[in-house]
């Protein structure tokens, strides 16, 4: 349980080497059949990239996880924003790390985190991503995902406090 | 929204702003043995996904993961009686960059909201909206356009599963 969050909590960081394999197992998982995401040849003659890269949607599995394993599986992802500026490819070691940006009251049983995370490569930060994730706001308070629809607001649109980052692809 | 009459934006381009341009109705019916490829992908054991027991405290059922919401809409690369290509998975994209003659495209920021949890034999239908074309730009691959697509997607009953907003770059290489 997560009901006694500070802002500025920091979330244990988490490393993984990158591999053709987990590029590509990750693309295919997702169903994204683009070559840029499993065809090195094409990636870097055609696509002007380092190799082939690792896909948004395996980006948000990773950052996802990275999530939940921190607030166990009582935490429900709401909303998830992410800003890629640089390519993520196989031989990076991975490094995500993260921190509680904003505390939200939602309802008497719900309080939404906002964390800010960042995915780096050595001292190269490649995404920044926002998430949105629900949890109890008390021992006693339901699973929020018992949460009713009418309660249930995941977007970011009201959070004015949040930045996009930049992207050095221009 | 940017000016369309000095962008040289194709009328059909214009024609598709704010509007529905692609639906791609049920593609895959949803299954566990499907998402553990993804979950084995990230490694991510969140039982969830993985044990009915705990499962049922908190959603009922397992449940698919978040991040594969996207993926439910996208046709197979083949299937029995095929015609032509499959549309894929943002084919709106696709249609931009034919049209702005953009051979290049990278995904530069997307936002995924989740509403109902997917599971286990649910179908997913979607719906891509263009909702804005930027100015002609030089970026350091080459010459090109951002654009941004809404999708949004349902269950067969129509139930609400999630938003989603993509940000894209599409370019010719110099």
């Amino acid at each position: 349980m997560k009901p006694n969050l500070l802002i500025a909590e920091k979330i244990p960081e988490l490393r993984v080497l990158i591999t053709p394999k987990l590029v590509i197992m990750g693309a295919v998982a997702s169903r994204d059949w683009q070559p840029l995401h499993h065809d090195h040849e094409w990636s870097v003659g055609e696509g002007g990239l380092p190799g082939i890269i690792l896909n948004n949607y395996t980006q948000m599995g990773w950052i996802i996880r990275y999530v939940t394993d921190w607030s166990g599986p009582q935490g429900r992802v709401g909303g998830l924003r992410l800003t890629m500026h640089s390519p993520i490819c196989p031989g990076n070691e991975l490094v995500i790390t993260g921190a509680v940006d904003t505390l939200e009251q939602a309802t008497t049983d719900l309080n939404w985190a906002i964390l800010k995370i960042e995915l780096a490569v050595g001292s190269r930060i490649a995404s920044t991503a926002w998430v949105k994730v629900a949890l109890p706001a008390s021992d006693n308070s339901p699973s929020p995902w018992h949460c009713s629809a009418s309660d249930w607001h995941p977007g970011f649109r009201l959070n004015l406090q949040m930045s996009q980052g930049q992207e050095d692809a221009q | 929204m940017n000016n369309l009459e000095s962008n040289n934006i194709p009328a059909l381009v214009k024609s598709w702003i704010g509007q529905i341009v692609i639906t791609i109705q049920h593609t895959v019916t949803v299954e566990r043995g499907l998402w553990i490829n993804f979950c084995a992908s990230v490694f991510d054991s969140n039982p969830l996904y993985w044990d009915d027991a705990v499962a049922r405290d908190h959603t009922g059922t397992v449940i698919a993961p978040p991040a594969m919401l996207p993926g439910w809409g996208s046709q197979p690369e083949w299937y029995p009686g095929k015609q032509g290509h499959s549309l894929r998975p943002m084919e709106l994209h696709f249609l931009l960059k034919e049209a702005f003659g953009l051979p290049n495209g990278i995904v530069t920021s997307v936002e995924l909201e989740f509403h109902e949890p997917v599971r286990a034999g649910d179908e997913v239908s979607v719906e891509q909206v263009l909702r804005d074309v930027g100015e002609p730009r030089m970026t350091r691959l080459g010459p090109g356009r951002k654009w941004t697509i809404n999708v949004i997607y349902r269950r067969q009953d129509k139930v609400l599963l999630g938003l989603q907003t993509i940000e894209f770059l599409a370019y010719r290489r110099h």
